[in-house]
């Protein structure tokens, strides 16, 4: 630079991108938090009006259709009770999906561990039989749900830990390989869960009552209590435990915790192994609870608790707190389907709605990481 | 000769084998421009379904490729824009795309007349029947088949030749393995990552397309099963290169239909485990694949899933 330059500086140096139509896109510090929720309100809202789109398309006139919904998850006791229901297992599931993607670990392997933890668990409850404490069984089986869904998670945590196997499709085959193997226990072969009494039609062996969850007033079962006992467990544990630490520091800069002397491919395979173990509790719950035997075909309705706990986890924005609220709202979602299906609009709207709430929630990404405004 | 059990096994991988061939063609290309979009099982189901209903809407199974094609460019269309223009995470946005293709798929299949009660408007037949299509061996195996798999073989030849002999396939290659450097030697970035992930999406269309017209000849919400994924895991086998992606899609062909072969051959095997065999020798593939030394070698493109953004250091 030469000291006689008298050319007044340009424009103040400010990264900036333009493209001359009068709109840059800066990218923010942080995002606050009432953007946040605006984000996700609105992504709810633009779902629910593309799927009105959709149902108007069709013929189905779109705000009835809402309002049924709304009734028929909210409606009276006897609903809400029914959408607490949902909401238990897709707790679980949310917090599966929030746990590993919070490390950067893009596991969508809640459906499979969901499954295997199911098999473990009704496994349990179907040796222990009608007979023994109730408390022993529910324990036992809760467990059993944990370690099977950790268990199967811990695959394609080894593979992704230690071989650098892409956790997206290991975890995806591994889901179809429960799936075919709850399937093979009940409907291929005389396992020890099938019923040998159902000659006809191949069914579960009926779980006692004894594995049931107590209720809670006229609402559902404390299985909602533990859901959210577990969630804030987790809060706690991802704040003030070092192995969250840990893990916070191999999901931001994996090389910086290689230096640091963190053990890598065990960080991943431990969590891999807590989400797989939280996915496996609802299996656990639903198989014992509402299934009450291993049904292939009602342990995992719909989308499935495993997929679904992902749009949930995403819309409350990995807040382990916030996922409560918003399963629960998931959930009635959920229990309007097959209400809906009464009325003769398809069932899958519901899949539909899903798809683009988690859609809208990826690209209203843009609006946290960036600020966009006029000049 | 011709009836042997060997030639008609792999006949049927052939044909079990061709939608993957489309599929994992089309997120070759996408991927390699570096956006990785994982809603081809998405895209898939949505060609399928659409296909279906233009061909019976009109009678045309090219018409119904068509608009399985369209079909799925549609689809890919959302994950360009999220993942190109607005920079979102891919993985998310392809798992959206998977949830939300699967619902509408079902939502289309079971609205109004149900089209998994409508007949047929048409499906692909072999070409050639007698003649060469007699000939031992190689009659089944190489004239025996419809247009559309004949089509897949030109597609991966295609691919081929245009990823590494074209001066587009060395730009698209370019903007996969370094959108920085690319986008300073004048080549558009943007641009050309929409261009492949929609052709991505057509690729995905047509391999649904092909589920609907050709394997299975009618429709049913289930009727994807997984193959969007595996055609996901074929293309990280094949190294990002079509013609191994054939020979992997084949292999795979081959192991969907070895369930429906040994049943024919009545051995004793559960269809449920058989079902789950693809699975399985995926995730066993994958495992062993990206853990071989020449895995950095031959491995993903550079900037795969990373958006990019010219101000951004």
């Amino acid at each position: 630079m030469s000291a006689t330059a008298e050319a007044p500086p340009a424009a103040p140096e400010r990264r900036r991108w333009s493209r001359g139509n009068g709109i840059t896109v800066e990218p923010r510090v942080r995002a606050p938090l009432a953007l946040q929720a605006l984000v996700s309100a609105g992504s709810v809202l633009g779902a629910l009006l593309v799927a009105a789109a959709l149902l108007a398309a069709s013929g189905n006139a779109p705000l009835s259709v809402y309002e049924s919904m709304v009734d028929s998850s909210f409606g009276t006791p006897l609903a809400f009770s029914q959408t607490l229901i949902q909401a238990t297992p897709l707790i679980l599931t949310s917090l599966a999906a929030a746990v590993a993607y919070r490390m950067r670990i893009w596991t969508i392997g809640a459906d499979g561990q969901f499954l295997i933890g199911a098999v473990a668990a009704s496994g349990i409850a179907l040796k222990l039989g009608a007979d023994a404490p109730a408390l022993v069984v529910i324990v036992a089986s809760l467990a059993a749900g944990a370690l099977g869904g950790a268990a199967w998670a811990a695959i394609a945590g080894a593979g992704r830990g230690y071989l650098r196997t892409n956790e997206v499709i290991s975890t995806l085959m591994l889901n179809f390989i429960a799936l075919g193997f709850v399937s093979y226990l009940i409907f291929g072969s005389g396992s020890f869960w099938r019923d040998p009494t159902s000659a006809t039609q191949p069914l579960g062996k009926p779980i006692a009552t004894n594995a049931q969850l107590p209720g809670l007033f006229e609402f559902a079962d404390i299985g909602i209590l533990l859901a959210v006992g577990v969630a804030v467990l987790a809060w706690a544990a991802l704040r003030w435990t070092r192995w969250a630490f840990e893990l916070r520091v191999v999901g931001s800069a994996p090389r910086a915790a290689r230096y640091a002397g963190i053990d890598v491919p065990r960080k991943i395979l431990s969590v891999m192994c807590a989400s797989g173990a939280l996915a496996g509790v609802a299996g656990a719950i639903v198989v014992c609870n509402v299934t009450e035997a291993l049904d292939p075909r009602g342990l995992d309705p719909g989308l499935g608790y495993g997929y679904t706990g992902i749009v949930v986890a995403a819309l409350a924005r990995l807040s382990v707190v916030g996922i409560v609220p918003v399963a629960i709202l998931v959930a009635a979602l959920l229990s309007a389907g097959p209400a809906l299906e009464l009325t003769g609009v398809p069932n899958a709207v519901v899949v539909v709605l899903q798809g683009l709430i988690l859609l809208l929630v990826a690209a209203g990404q843009f609006f946290l990481v960036y600020r966009v405004r006029r000049v | 000769m011709n009836d042997s059990t060997v030639i008609q096994f792999m006949v049927i991988a052939i044909g079990a084998g061709t939608p993957l061939v489309y599929a994992a063609i089309g997120e070759i290309l996408a991927e390699r421009g570096g956006v990785m979009n994982l809603g081809v099982e998405g895209m898939m189901l949505v060609g399928a379904v659409t296909a279906y209903w233009a061909t019976a809407e009109t009678g045309s199974t090219w018409l119904g490729v068509a608009a399985g094609a369209m079909a799925g460019m549609a689809m890919a269309s959302l994950h360009a824009f999220l993942s190109v223009t607005l920079r979102a995470n891919q993985i998310v946005s392809g798992i959206a795309l998977v949830i939300l293709g699967t619902g509408i798929a079902a939502y289309l299949g079971s609205a109004g007349p149900k089209l998994v009660d409508r007949p047929s408007g048409g499906t692909f037949e072999p070409i050639l029947s007698g003649g060469l299509a007699d000939l031992p061996v190689v009659g089944p195996l190489v004239f025996g088949h419809d247009l559309l798999v004949y089509g897949s073989w030109a597609v991966v030849a295609l691919a081929s030749w245009y990823l590494f002999r074209t001066r587009s396939g060395l730009q698209l290659r370019a903007v996969g393995e370094d959108p920085a450097t690319a986008d300073a030697s004048g080549i558009p970035v943007a641009r050309i990552r929409y261009v492949h992930v929609l052709i991505g999406g057509a690729g995905a269309g047509v391999a649904g397309a092909y589920l609907t017209l050709a394997l299975f000849g009618s429709w049913s919400e289930e009727l994807s099963n997984g193959t969007g994924w595996i055609a996901i895991a074929l293309v990280i086998f094949s190294a990002w290169r079509p013609v191994r992606a054939l020979v992997a899609a084949y292999l795979f062909g081959a192991l969907t239909s070895l369930g429906f072969n040994l049943q024919l051959l009545e051995v004793p095997i559960p269809l449920d485990l058989l079902a789950i065999l693809p699975f399985v020798m995926t995730l066993v593939a994958l495992m062993v694949v990206s853990n071989l030394p020449s895995a950095r070698r031959f491995g993903a493109p550079a900037a795969l899933a990373e958006p990019y953004w010219r101000e951004q250091r």
